[in-house]
Formats: structure tokens, C-alpha cells, sequence
């Protein structure tokens, strides 16, 4: 899809580390059973604080589509490519699995999939979004912590949403220009 | 912020050990399970059919909602949310996707199997259902001319297919159906109905102040409570949390608060007092509504906050400011009375607190309020069950003060078996209920079993009674068969329906043509009950209502208003003695109990011995979906909780293996300590250290807590009493 940038923006706050978007993920993208695959997951931060003044947050991630790729530009077959969207992509057939993409991506958010033998990794669920739907991952989230959308379209609830709140982005610092947006 | 992803780091040490890894990759998706199936032969081969999407609701848990179905080539590739499905808010929880993991399940039962060895051996002989159908009508009849129809128990379990075997139980002519409530929330509906005559549901979404008490719905889901609860509205809604645990509702409250377990009724007391003292209630409300404000009045006076404090370690200060912000809040604040209460033997009386707390509030069938549940009718399904001589009470009749003739009394039932008082019971069917998981003090269970002379048990997968019966049917999941129309109640009632989505794998079968198959071998006056077909069924269920049929098809679900009615419960009476609501309980005073909650402190533990609390996942449900792929996946196996700093006391590290040692029971299982549990109390999550060797993901995994909780329970409701167990921890 040309002239679109498709981001996810997340409110942690309702996030209840419940796990139904990596299920529903494992589901709609045939991930394979087994406790290291999987395109998102939900992250059970460190407590804070000790009995009983305790506090702790859970962050959901995925697939950080980043701006700047450190995952393409170090796969030597072109099997990671980048569409117009924004969305990074992995060509099955190309993949040779060497896992230089694995190492690179400082969000660990590829894995190796023994069945189909190349990396996988998220991509909104390209194939739900192209068609109009939303992916699984959001769709089914019971609190509705993702929002997904096209942040070109200024009326989007993605453009909305970084328009009213401050966010963060996860490792700025590594110059990936992550498309995953953090409400604060 | 490096931090973030060090929870999930882990797989990079796989980065160059695919070789390895390759072991223990199971295939992943639903068409691979087929084709792997079909090449031993146990299902034909793959044809290509149309794709179609097909509504349903979820079984995965109690919650049933809705889904649809995605169906490429006769293949379930994936469950969506239902988003006109008022009730669930178009979601699916992390069991609701893996559904389709409870269908194409290598673990699964695949024929009727015959026990041939030793109960609980393990060995099994694959039978025709011919041969298991007549060898269950043989056992039922030849039971029946022994011990009386009595003499076989029936035990089930919420579903939209339990009308068909509770249906059996009553027209083969046993009075003795066992059901779930008295393991869950019995105490709860006797609490609640004792003061509204109903026990109606919280208006989540529309409260400014929700007190829980441990009802960890972060976690133990309730739709649409859970998600709504979350929506949170810009701060607007204010939640306090008690629980012994940091649960992730602890996580997500405004204020949390580790009670001292059991003492949730001082806790309630001392609010009422704060409100009744300093007249923060709704005094209109009450001089119309209610009875017995003035005993109350007169009651609550020694419960003061400082009483309070040191019975549940909340400072009196923040139960003074707490009771004064809910009646601010009020009528737009409830106390959330939950679903399981089957903590403590005072449990009825407790919730009896709760639901005193919320009606001098005010808060009754009002916006973000307490709502008494409306429900959509459907057409009475009129059957004549045959009449049989000679058929005694039930077995369990008189052991508690409130006993259901549905559902009875669960553990006071098996101790009645056991001492084959007042006559013997010897057979059991059992359909989804899995005791062995399920009700306190496993030993005492088996034992029961034991002494049986035939146990029959349709389920989905081989559950541990299941492994310990006599002959096993494999039912069809969920998403194999279509099913009754369920009315469900609630602030939201809906219509629900379950369409067939795919074809049954190997040979199950839906459990309706299982009761028809037995009914028929019993007897032809029996047989006449089940006469029909699934689909009459459903159109007879729908015939008064063209309107929800058409709903139904078209958006799979269906209601007649997409938001809460409130006050339809007004000028009218309610269903108590009065037509008020009782403050003062007089049906209470008349059968010797208190008529307003008494409290009285829980034991303590005794020196070196820990409290064990039960508690739920949102992974998974009660004790059935721990063996699902998916859901193994996020959580392989039980942990113990211990403090850290009772750990350190005991010199036992994070990680080692400890025995748990109650006085039925002793079980090992791996240490977590944790600052997340109040130093007096342990937990482990249910539905562990399991017996069956049918479940081969999780079988010698963890520990299970039925085997190690005592049996005690509510005189009034029945309900098991699952927190009055102290253990010992030491080293394995």
C-alpha cells in the first residue's frame, strides 16, 4: 500500500498481561508451538518496590516496523524487504537462515521457524490489514491496549491518539525509528 | 528501559541450535495436526470444501463469548471475536484463541475406551460405541435393581449441552445430580439472594468506586466485568483491591490492600459502621426499600475501624476514608460480591456483609449500581420424566441448611457415599465435571471412586477422573457441534448459540446423541424425552421469538437492548419474604442463624505452618485447559509462592524443588519467592500434578492444590471452604 505508515500505538495502562494477542497471533499466523516462537508477546516487567508496597506494568510488543532497519540492511539474500507502508517483511523462499536479521534487531522480535525453515516475524497481520480488518492481535485484545492505523491519515485514532498524548518509542537510542508508540 | 525485554531474552540462546531445537518443535498449525493425523489413519484425508465464517460462542471457560469461526477447506484456522456480541466486547481471551487447540488435539479422546486394567492403570481397550453404549445401560440398569435408581450419582458441570444429561439423571430416576456450586459460588447466591431475593450483577462499567475482595478479575475473567473494569475512563473510576496476593488486579488498582485472609467480613463491617454511624447512607432509599436498618444500626456498633485494623491489617484510617469515599461515590459504588466464594466457612454470612454494604448505599438497579440480572425467555422444553417407586431422597438431604435440589452439596455428599448413609451409592456418570481436580481433599475423592462399582465419563480430553473410571466417551468439542440455545443472564443477557463449524474429529460425538444412545438402550418411555434432533430442538427453543431466530443467524447472537435496563425492579416485590430488601435476615433468625453477619476471626497458623490459598490464570480455566499446546506454553507447570523474607527464615532458594505437606495430602513442586504474598499465606496456582497420563504435556508437572486442601465447608450453603488448610514447607 503506497502513501500509507502504518504504526501501533499502545496504552500499557491497560494492559493485564493476559496473553490473547500472542495466542491469537500463534493462531492467525501459524507460529509454531513451543515457549521461543512467537511474533508479539507481553512482557511481565520487574516489581517495584517491596512487600506490600508493590507496583508492576506489562508491556506488549511486537515487530517494531522500524523506520530505520537494522534487520534488512544486514540480510545478505534481500529476503527482509520494506514496503511502502512501512511494513518489514521476510520472503520465505529467500530466507537462508543464517539469522544475522535475529542478532541485529535490538527488540528481539524475530524468531526461527522450523517449518517453514526461514525467519518470521510480525507484519501487522499484512495479509488481515490489506484486506480491511485489523490484526489479530488487536482485534482481540480484551482491554483494547493497541490501536492500529495509518499515521499519514491525520483523522486516524493512531495520528489522534500521539497528537493528545506524549509517547515514547522502546531504544530510541539504537536510531531504529521504531512504529510501535508507547503512550505515557 | 533496557529492562523491558529481559523477560523474553531468553530465546537467543537458540540463535544457532536449530538442529537441537528442531526436537522439540511440535507442528503448529491445524491443517499440519490433519495431515498428520491422517497419515496413522486416525482421520480421512483432507477435501476441499468452501470457506465459510461460522458464529459460536466460547467453551473454553464459563464465560461463553462470542465467536466466530473461521473455516478454510472444513479446517478451523482461526477464532475472531464476535464484535456484536454485546456481552463479551468483541475480545477473546488467550483461551478463547486457543480453541481451536482444544479441538485439534493429539492429547484428545478420540473413541469410547474400556478400562482393562487396575482403575487409574491406565490401560484401555479402544471399544465401538455400540459396545461402551450397552455396557453403560447394562451397568445403569442392573445398578438400579440393586441400590435403587439413587444409588448412581450424576455429576456435570456447567454447558449448553448439560440440560441433555442432567435430562438422563432425572429420567432414568436418580435424585442425586452433583453439581459444581458448592466447589464455587454457592454462599455467594445464598448470601445475595438472602437480601435481594436475587443475586444481581455489579454495573462495572458505570461505577465510580468498586471495592473487591479477591476477586482477581485482571485475571480470572468475567465478561463483560473484566474489560470493563479496564476501561477505566480517564481516572474517573476509582478501584481498592484486597487481596493476601499482588495479583495483576492488585497491578491494575488504585489502591491494593493484603488483608489478612478471612477477615473480608471485619473489613465490611467496619464500613457499614463508618457509614451507618456517620449517616452517609441513602436514608430515603433505605426507609423504602429495605428492612432492618434499625437492628443494624444497633449491631454494627462494635465494629469500628480501629476493631477492624487489627483483625485484617488495614489501618483504621484508610477504612474510615474508604467508607466515606464509597458512600460519596454511591449509588454510583458497589462492593463486588465475585463469582467463586468458596474461601471460608463463614462465607455465606460474609457475602451477606457485602450485599448489606451495597443496599444502605443505595446503589440498588441503578446506573453503576447493583443490578438484579434480566434474562431473554426462551420456549420451555416440556418433557414427562417416567415416575419410579421406591426412589429414596436425596443422599445429601439435611446436611446443610440451604441445600439445592439441583445441584447439592459436594463435599457433604461424599462423605454421605463414604459412610453409606443413608443408603449406598455405587455408580457414577459423570459428564465435564472433573472432581479429582476439583473438589477439596483428592484422597478422600479416589476413595470415593473407589467403592464405586461403575464410573462412566464423557469429557473432551482424559482428565484424572476420566483416567479412574470404567469407561470413557469422547464428546465433541465445542466447535463440532451445534448446541441448545442458552439464555444468558446478566446486566447484558443475550441469546446464544453455538452453529456447528466443522465436522466431529475421529468419533465423537455431541453429547445430546450420547444421551439419546443411552436413553434407548434404558428404556423406550425413556428414550420419548429425547426424540428429536438438535435443530428441532433449537426451533422449538425459538419458536415464540421469529425476531431472535433472524438475530441469531444473521449476528450470532442476540438481545433486545444493546445497554443496561435499570429500575425495572421497582414497585415491584422482590423475591424475599418481605418484597424488600433484607437487611435484617427473619428467614435467617427462623432457622437458627444469624440474622445479621456475626463475625468471628479465622484461625491463625500455627507456628511454622503457612495458610494455602487457591486462586485463578487467565490462562486457564478451573482444571481443563492446562494441557491445551498453547496455553502450556505460557505456563509449563505450578510454582509455590513463598514471601521472601519467610523463605529466607527457612533457608529455601528461589527455584528448588519443596514438599507441601497438609494434613490429607502432600505434594512437590518448584519454590517462587516472591514479595507478591503476605508472609503467612502460600499459594499455587490450580490444576497441576495431575494423575493421567492422557494429559502428556503437563503430566508430572507441578503440584496439585485439591490434594492437599481440606475438606470444610459453609454449614448454611454448603460451598467448600478451600482456605482453612495450613501446610508445612521444607526441602524435597
Amino acid at each position: 500500500m503506497t502513501n500509507k505508515r502504518y504504526a501501533i500505538v499502545l496504552d500499557t495502562r491497560k494492559c493485564i498481561d493476559c496473553k490473547a494477542c500472542t495466542v491469537a497471533c500463534k493462531a492467525e499466523n501459524g507460529v509454531p508451538i513451543g515457549r521461543d516462537n512467537y511474533r508479539n508477546w507481553v512482557t511481565t516487567e520487574k516489581l517495584r518496590g517491596t512487600y506490600p508496597n508493590l507496583g508492576q506494568s506489562f508491556t506488549p510488543g511486537q515487530c517494531m516496523q522500524c523506520g530505520n532497519t537494522p534487520c534488512n540492511h544486514v540480510c545478505p539474500t534481500k529476503a527482509t524487504g520494506v514496503n511502502p507502508d512501512g511494513l518489514v517483511t521476510v520472503e520465505e523462499k529467500k530466507c537462508i537462515g543464517c539469522k544475522y536479521c535475529m542478532t541485529a534487531c535490538p527488540y528481539n522480535a524475530r524468531y526461527y521457524n522450523e517449518e517453514t525453515k526461514a525467519v518470521d516475524k510480525c507484519t501487522f497481520c499484512a495479509h488481515r490489514i490489506y484486506a480491511g480488518g485489523l490484526p489479530a492481535c488487536v482485534e482481540t485484545c480484551p482491554t483494547k491496549v493497541r490501536v492500529f492505523g495509518d499515521l499519514n491519515d491525520p483523522n486516524s485514532e493512531v495520528s489522534r491518539l500521539l497528537a493528545k498524548h506524549p509517547s515514547r518509542v522502546i531504544k530510541p537510542e539504537m536510531g531504529t525509528k521504531p512504529f510501535l508508540f508507547y503512550l505515557m | 528501559m533496557s529492562r523491558l525485554l529481559d523477560n523474553k531474552l531468553s530465546r537467543r540462546r537458540f540463535l544457532g541450535l536449530s538442529s537441537c531445537a528442531l526436537a522439540t518443535v511440535v507442528v503448529g498449525s491445524q491443517v499440519k495436526v490433519l495431515r498428520a493425523l491422517a497419515k496413522s489413519g486416525e482421520v480421512g484425508d483432507l477435501t476441499r470444501l468452501p470457506d465459510k465464517s461460522v458464529f459460536t460462542s466460547c467453551e473454553m471457560c464459563v464465560n461463553k463469548c462470542g465467536v466466530i469461526a473461521r473455516v478454510r477447506n472444513g479446517v478451523i484456522y482461526k477464532l475472531d471475536p464476535n464484535p456484536d456480541y454485546i456481552k463479551s466486547r468483541d475480545m477473546l481471551c488467550a483461551r478463547g484463541n486457543a480453541g481451536i487447540k482444544a479441538m485439534y488435539d493429539p492429547d484428545r479422546l478420540k473413541y469410547p475406551l474400556i478400562r482393562e486394567g487396575k482403575r487409574g492403570e491406565g490401560k484401555w481397550r479402544r471399544a465401538s460405541w455400540e459396545e461402551a453404549l450397552d455396557l453403560v445401560a447394562k451397568n445403569l440398569t442392573e445398578l438400579g435393581e440393586k441400590y435403587t435408581r439413587a444409588g448412581t450419582m450424576f455429576l456435570s458441570t456447567e454447558g449448553f449441552q448439560e440440560h441433555f444429561f442432567l435430562m438422563l439423571a432425572e429420567c432414568y430416576g436418580s435424585p442425586n445430580t452433583v453439581r459444581h456450586p458448592t466447589l464455587c459460588l454457592a454462599s455467594n447466591i445464598q448470601g445475595f439472594g438472602a437480601t435481594f431475593g436475587t443475586n444481581p450483577t455489579p454495573d462495572v462499567l458505570n461505577a465510580d468506586y468498586i471495592i473487591m475482595s479477591g476477586a482477581n478479575r485482571a485475571e480470572a475473567f468475567i465478561t463483560p466485568d473484566t474489560i470493563d473494569l479496564l476501561k477505566g475512563d480517564g481516572g474517573r473510576r476509582k478501584l481498592v483491591y484486597l487481596d493476601p496476593r499482588f495479583t495483576k488486579t492488585s497491578a491494575k488498582a488504585d489502591e491494593w490492600y493484603p488483608i489478612k485472609a478471612g477477615t473480608d467480613m471485619a473489613f465490611i463491617l467496619a464500613l457499614i459502621h463508618v457509614i451507618v454511624t456517620e449517616s452517609l447512607y441513602d436514608r430515603g432509599f433505605i426507609e423504602t426499600m429495605t428492612v432492618g436498618f434499625d437492628q443494624l444500626a444497633v449491631h454494627i456498633e462494635p465494629y469500628t475501624p480501629e476493631w477492624a485494623a487489627a483483625e485484617c491489617d488495614i489501618p483504621a484510617a484508610d477504612i474510615r476514608r474508604i467508607a466515606r469515599e464509597f458512600a460519596a461515590a454511591a449509588p454510583k459504588a458497589v462492593y463486588y460480591q465475585g463469582r467463586r466464594s468458596s474461601f471460608f466457612s463463614n462465607d455465606t454470612q460474609m457475602r451477606r456483609a457485602m450485599a448489606i454494604l451495597n443496599a444502605i448505599a443505595g446503589n440498588w438497579d441503578v446506573p453503576g449500581g447493583m443490578i438484579p440480572n434480566g434474562k431473554i425467555k426462551l420456549a420451555e422444553h416440556v418433557y414427562i420424566a417416567p415416575w419410579y417407586d421406591d426412589i429414596p431422597d436425596r443422599l445429601d438431604q439435611g446436611s446443610v441448611t440451604y441445600l439445592s435440589a439441583k445441584d447439592g452439596a459436594w463435599l457433604h455428599f461424599r462423605d454421605r457415599v463414604l459412610a453409606a448413609e443413608p443408603y449406598p451409592v455405587k455408580g457414577m456418570m459423570i459428564y465435564k465435571q472433573n472432581p479429582l481436580q476439583a473438589a477439596p481433599n483428592r484422597a478422600k475423592t479416589l476413595q470415593m471412586m473407589e467403592q464405586m462399582e461403575f464410573i462412566c465419563t464423557i469429557d473432551i480430553t482424559m482428565s484424572d477422573t476420566a483416567w479412574y473410571s470404567d469407561v470413557v466417551l469422547p464428546e465433541a468439542t465445542y466447535l463440532e457441534r451445534m448446541d441448545p440455545v442458552e439464555s444468558l443472564p446478566g446486566i447484558l443477557p443475550v441469546l446464544s448459540l453455538r452453529y456447528q463449524c466443522a465436522e466431529p474429529l475421529f468419533e465423537s460425538k455431541p453429547n445430546l446423541w450420547i444421551m439419546q444412545q443411552i436413553a434407548k438402550r434404558l428404556d423406550e418411555e425413556v428414550f420419548e424425552s429425547f426424540d428429536y434432533t438438535i435443530e428441532e430442538f433449537v426451533d422449538h427453543q425459538l419458536s415464540n421469538n421469529p425476531a431472535a431466530k433472524q438475530m441469531l443467524e444473521e449476528k450470532g447472537v442476540y438481545y433486545e437492548s444493546p445497554t443496561p435496563v435499570y429500575r425495572s425492579s421497582y414497585g415491584k416485590p422482590l423475591r424475599t419474604k418481605s418484597g424488600k430488601i433484607e437487611i435484617y435476615s427473619e428467614k435467617y433468625a427462623e432457622n437458627g442463624l444469624d440474622p445479621l453477619p456475626v463475625y468471628t476471626a479465622p484461625e491463625a497458623p500455627p507456628a511454622g505452618r503457612y495458610r494455602l490459598l487457591v486462586g485463578r490464570h487467565a490462562y486457564f480455566t478451573h482444571g481443563t485447559t492446562q494441557n491445551n499446546p498453547w496455553l502450556h506454553d505460557l505456563m509449563p507447570e505450578n510454582t509455590l509462592w513463598l514471601n521472601t523474607q519467610e523463605a529466607k527464615k527457612l533457608g529455601l532458594k528461589h527455584g528448588r524443588m519443596v514438599q507441601v505437606k497438609s494434613p490429607v495430602g502432600v505434594q512437590t513442586l518448584k519454590l517462587e519467592v516472591t514479595e507478591k504474598i503476605r508472609p503467612d499465606c502460600v499459594y499455587m496456582a490450580h490444576g497441576f500434578g495431575v494423575l493421567s497420563r492422557g494429559l502428556t504435556n503437563i503430566y508430572g508437572k507441578g503440584a496439585c492444590d485439591a490434594a492437599l486442601i481440606e475438606d470444610k465447608a459453609c454449614p448454611i450453603s454448603g460451598n467448600a471452604a478451600m482456605h482453612e488448610t495450613f501446610v508445612e514447607i521444607s526441602p524435597a
